[in-house]
């Protein structure tokens, strides 16, 4: 998961478009795959940091639970139903979403459009 | 360059509520049998336009499509500027039955997505005698939020631009990009607080469950359409609304989200030619 991050973090920070949306977005978001817990912080809209937990210190404004696979299947290039979005991945069981939710509302769409940085045939 | 002028023609109509009037836009295109089709929370007439400009549709049936009042190119009522805009399923009721008298339509086919639908099937309890059948798309007895329809107006973020965020998760895949963005367009420009006073009647108003049984399908055809990517409109809302109601059909889109005839036009097309097929009675 690491170096998907990783690759997420390199397409992200090239991608202006998706900067500029998340230009006002600076926070930590926890993220967990399997268990495995990721804290991913973001400045200005670029992934500047991914640090591996467990932390009971790192402060995070959400964090997003999720499958290894359910991650597979909503990078495929024409997703399931359900797989298809993150909320959509919620309403199926396999994601879950803690904290401030009202953060990752305002900046759903640079999340959304992070998250599925991955998946095949994304062109951004 | 030849000019590709649309046969779709707008106009505006004065319309008489309980509380005062409302100027209206609606859209038309073709002949034949009235459809009033009505668009979604949040969106506008907008969403029709490919159906309205798809000969095949518009051969045999005259399409109407209105902005709801506070929607597009319809203004809020005089003295909005105090007032909070939630919309309710009796107001609804009457904007569209004003609509359809003020046009002089005689027993149209009603067809509505989402918000529309559910309106589509309260007017198939209520007013049955008013129409020739029903076209229910997206369309359940009752949907709780499971979000907070509050985040959609507040004075430090942009309304338009999260709802769009929220309702990208109802859009298919197999969605054309261009029209995806296209429908996520709508959401972003509709005006300060309209989307959440559309979500309180979509979220709220749970009275359509006990009326469903009270829907003659004998008299008035009722169909149901639904897409299998649909977060808010699930194909199994769907199948249990339909079950409720003695006589409806039901048709699952299995590459198609919530908004279809915005989304997807070719997808959705011929499931929108087999209903108005099924209007016949």
């Amino acid at each position: 998961m690491l170096s998907n991050l990783q690759s997420m973090q390199d397409q992200l920070n090239n991608c202006a478009h998706l900067r500029r949306i998340g230009r006002l977005f600076s926070e930590t978001v926890q993220l967990i795959v399997d268990g495995e817990e990721f804290y991913l912080t973001f400045e200005k809209g670029a992934l500047v940091d991914i640090t591996q937990g467990p932390s009971r210190k790192t402060p995070w404004r959400f964090s997003f639970r999720t499958d290894c696979e359910a991650l597979e299947k909503h990078w495929q290039a024409v997703p399931e139903p359900g797989f298809h979005d993150v909320f959509g991945l919620v309403k199926i069981g396999r994601g879950q979403i803690e904290g401030d939710i009202l953060s990752l509302v305002k900046n759903l769409r640079f999340f959304k459009e992070f998250l599925a940085l991955p998946r095949k045939g994304n062109t951004q | 360059m030849t000019a590709a002028i649309e046969p779709i023609v707008g106009r505006y109509v004065t319309v008489q509520l309980n509380d005062g009037p409302r100027r209206v836009y609606f859209e038309e295109a073709g002949q034949g049998c009235p459809v009033i089709c009505l668009h979604t929370a949040g969106a506008d007439t907008r969403q029709w336009r490919h159906l309205m400009n798809d000969a095949e549709v518009t051969n045999q049936n005259r399409l109407i499509a209105f902005d709801m009042p506070w929607h597009g190119k319809s203004l809020p009522p005089e003295g909005f500027e105090t007032q909070e805009y939630l919309l309710t399923t009796e107001a609804y009721i009457e904007t569209v039955l004003a609509v359809c008298d003020a046009l002089g339509l005689e027993k149209p086919i009603l067809a509505g997505c989402s918000m529309g639908g559910r309106i589509a099937l309260q007017l198939a309890a209520l007013h049955p005698d008013r129409f020739a059948g029903f076209i229910a798309i997206e369309a359940s007895d009752f949907q709780p939020a499971w979000y907070d329809i509050d985040w959609f107006h507040r004075p430090d973020a942009h309304g338009g631009e999260m709802g769009a965020a929220l309702v990208s998760a109802n859009i298919s895949p197999y969605a054309p990009v261009a029209e995806r963005w296209n429908t996520l367009w709508m959401f972003m420009q509709s005006g300060p607080g309209v989307f959440r006073g559309d979500l309180s009647f979509y979220t709220k108003d749970d009275s359509l469950i006990a009326r469903l049984g009270q829907i003659d399908t004998a008299k008035t055809p009722v169909h149901l359409i639904v897409g299998a990517y649909d977060l808010t409109c699930t194909p199994e809302d769907a199948a249990r609304t339909a079950k409720a109601i003695p006589g409806a059909t039901l048709a699952v889109m299995d590459e198609l989200g919530h908004f279809p005839m915005s989304e997807h036009p070719k997808g959705f097309r011929p499931f929108f030619l087999a209903a108005l097929g099924k209007m016949t009675n």
